[in-house]
């Protein structure tokens, strides 16, 4: 009796075995023909235009309220009227111009010109923290989104210019309005100005401002902490408070300023930017803030004596792990214990790699140093990566005399540049063709050379790419000219999620496209489907037999 | 002669409404005011009501897991009133109290809004139209709806109540937290196992009797 219970058992577990061994598996062995290939054609709905832009009238040179502002020739220029504002201060440039920003009335004010050379001295500077690509209790979406390349939304903090209106474009498109970006945006400020930096905490975890390598007192006037370290300074600013730095410094330099609350999560999701102090100069109005950073469009007196262009590159990554909690819950208990305690930064890596902010192919848009032949261009680069940036230029050798805001006694001149996490470089990139300097026209990478950085999630080419675009490789939109491969892909949403192949776009490509997938083996499944069938027969049979048995 | 004016008044008023629907200085902003344009389907401005709104952090303090939100959540409104607000920020940041969902042709893209810069008050007023329907209040500064800055002004009882609203209603996509077992989901599951034993027992007593 028990033995016969015995082999149907064993009758079936070698039939599921068997079933199991012979059941087809995820890949199939083609037979003396390989499958055809799967054509791809990107959707007209699912891809962007290359310049997408309502106002190519920014592009020109033009003057605003007595505001000189350069032209700024590629695709998405920083808006003229903001710069306008920032340089005269928001509380005197006239209403209109105002109304063309999303500026607050007291972003930046300026007042007493106290050495009477010109320009105003005593400072103050409104910064708000907004978080990007947040979640939502409303529904299954990021707020306000911010797309890094196409398909891309990563969460980010920045620090904000203060803003006046909606965080969105309107009450229908919920993505960031062009002010809400990242990076952090580079602060200019003039040596010897009184600066009141005031954070306005409009985010719901606590921060603070650190002012890296800016010469700044350790206390206020009032004795309160003033370098910005939740231990030793002073406590950390909570949501709805606000904070006033004081700063009056003393020399020049490219510096940082970032908020020091848990920086391995603070900084490095975003909450850090360039700040720097412009040489003391008469009539030196100076553009306060410049958002998405990239070219200065109203340059500092010193810089125009010395220079033909400045432009402010800033290098950051994140990481999917650290950011994660806030896209995955929106009690601030939750975020903090996801960031704080299941989030390792010994055990992660960094996933995405920003240049101002955003990631090939996005840098094409307004990220471009477009330069013309026999220039010198300052180059203020900051490294926000947590790991060592390794500058490379092609095309040109770059000259660094300045780092951490110190001139170097000598200047370095190199085709790579290694900065520290934190540091910064200033470069000076001539576009004499010298063939050590330039070799000439063309539209040159330019690019972290540690080679997770020029991917997105691992997905190449996308990350910090950037271009260094003489003017005759630029068309009428402000778009480089690519002679290489089609970059429709690259505008793609699906590309960067790795839904489809990344070499396909031409007939002679095809040879690396995707394949189309095999059907199972037919053999394979019938052995497979009789041997199930056994065991399932087995089993009745079993059950029959043990029905009988009482 | 009445309804003449009726007509009359919103033409009249067009070129004001276009520089004094808006106001801003240092300290507040207010957008698409208007205590006199009739929105379509009001005969007259059916009464004045005043509400007076708080707004900042230590009004969300009740909430557990909520940063910052309005002294109150929902505001019962007749159709056709003008509706005066006295808005408080009791922080020392922005906040705004922006209304949705308005006729577009009185109010540009449907908003009425006002925003106070920092620690302050601003008043404004504007007339809600004549139908039944719930308007979406909140302010719109990044995350700060998310976090509770969310609120309703419902006309004529409204048309439904909004989502997350802070102590009112549910979330669309709540939050989850962590589960822990007490004595009562441990008294739960165990009587619920019994039921299950129970189960088995009774439909075999079924059968048999069935069967027989
Ligand atoms: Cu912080
Ligand atoms: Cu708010």
């Amino acid at each position: 009796m028990n033995v016969i219970r015995f082999f149907y058992l064993l009758g079936i577990a070698i039939s599921l075995t068997l079933a199991w061994i012979f059941f087809p598996g995820p890949r199939t062995e083609a037979g003396a023909r390989a499958p055809s290939t799967v054509k791809w054609v990107p959707s007209l709905d699912d891809t962007e235009e290359f310049c997408q832009f309502d106002h190519p009238e920014w592009r020109k040179a033009q003057t605003i309220e007595g505001v000189e502002i350069e032209e700024d020739p590629q695709c998405k220029p920083d808006n003229p009227y903001l710069v306008a504002s920032v340089v005269k201060g928001t509380d005197r440039v006239t209403m209109p111009t105002l109304m063309k920003t999303r500026l607050a009335m007291d972003a930046v004010v300026k007042k007493d010109d106290r050495d009477g050379d010109g320009d105003p001295d005593v400072i103050h500077i409104k910064l708000e923290v907004a978080e990007l690509n947040g979640s939502t209790p409303d529904g299954d979406f990021f707020i306000p989104g911010y797309r890094i390349a196409p398909g891309l939304t990563p969460g980010i903090w920045v620090f904000a210019p203060k803003m006046r209106g909606m965080a969105t474009v309107d009450a229908v498109n919920l993505d960031a309005n062009r002010m809400l970006r990242a990076p952090s945006p580079p602060i200019r400020v003039e040596q010897g100005d009184t600066v009141y930096l005031t954070l306005e905490n409009s985010h719901y975890l606590p921060h603070t401002i650190h002012l890296h390598g800016v010469d700044h007192p350790y206390t206020r006037a009032d004795g309160q902490g003033n370098d910005g370290v939740p231990v030793t300074s002073e406590k950390m600013l909570m949501p709805g408070q606000k904070r006033t730095y004081e700063i009056k410094p003393r020399q020049p330099g490219t510096m940082l300023y970032h908020c020091h609350v848990q920086t391995d999560k603070h900084m490095l999701m975003g909450l850090q930017g360039m700040f720097i102090v412009e040489e003391n100069r008469p009539n030196n109005w100076l553009q306060t803030f410049n958002i998405g950073a990239g070219k200065v469009r109203h340059r500092s007196q010193a810089n125009r004596k010395q220079f033909d262009q400045e432009y402010d590159l800033h290098y950051q990554s994140l990481d999917k792990e650290r950011y994660q909690p806030i896209q995955a819950y929106n009690d601030p208990r939750l975020v903090a214990k996801g960031m704080n305690r299941d989030y390792n930064i010994t055990d992660s890596n960094e996933n995405f790699f920003l240049l101002n902010g955003e990631a090939f192919p996005y840098t094409l848009r307004d990220s471009l140093v477009v330069v013309e032949p026999e220039q010198r261009i300052r180059l203020r680069v900051a490294n926000g990566h947590p790991h060592t940036l390794g500058l490379h230029f092609h095309g040109h050798k770059t000259t660094a005399i300045s780092a951490d805001g110190v001139p170097l006694d000598a200047p370095v001149t190199r085709d790579v540049h290694g900065l520290a996490p934190a540091q910064r470089l200033d470069l000076v990139l001539d576009t004499h063709d010298d063939g050590l300097h330039s070799f000439g026209e063309g539209a040159w990478l330019m690019h972290d050379h540690a080679e997770k950085s020029v991917t997105s999630d691992g997905l190449g080419p996308g990350g910090d790419i950037g271009l260094v675009v003489y003017r005759k490789y630029l068309d009428q939109n402000g778009f480089p000219k690519l002679q290489g491969m089609d970059p429709v892909p690259f505008f793609n949403r699906w590309f960067y999620q790795k839904q489809v192949p990344v070499w396909a776009r031409s007939e002679e490509w095809a040879i690396f496209a995707d394949a189309a997938p095999l059907p199972p083996n037919t053999i394979r499944v019938i052995i497979s489907g009789v041997f199930l069938g056994l065991a399932l027969g087995l089993l009745v049979a079993l059950w029959r037999h043990w029905r009988k048995g009482q | 002669m009445k309804r003449l004016q009726t007509c009359l008044w919103p033409i009249l008023l067009l070129p004001m409404l276009a520089f004094g629907g808006h106001r801003m200085d240092m300290d507040s902003m207010v957008m698409n005011e208007n205590p006199m344009t009739l929105p379509e389907g009001c005969q007259k401005i059916a009464g004045d009501q005043k509400i007076t709104v708080h707004a900042g952090r230590k009004h969300a303090k009740k909430f557990p897991g909520v940063v910052f939100a309005y002294d109150q959540q929902s505001w019962d409104v007749d159709p056709c009133t003008r509706l005066t607000v006295h808005f408080v920020n009791d922080d020392d940041i922005r906040h705004q109290f922006m209304v949705h969902g308005l006729p577009e042709k009185t109010y540009p893209e449907g908003m009425f809004t006002i925003e106070v810069s920092g620690p302050g008050e601003e008043t404004a007023s504007f007339i809600l139209p004549p139908y039944k329907k719930t308007y979406l209040v909140h302010c719109d500064i990044a995350q700060h709806t998310e976090h509770g800055m969310k609120a309703q002004i419902k006309v004529a009882g409204g048309d439904k109540d909004l989502a997350s609203l802070p102590g009112l209603t549910k979330p669309v996509r709540p939050d989850r937290y962590p589960t822990v077992w007490n004595t009562q989901s441990v008294i739960f599951l165990v009587l619920a196992l019994a039921g299950g034993l129970v189960l088995v027992w009774g439909g075999r007593w079924l059968f048999k009797a069935m069967s027989d």
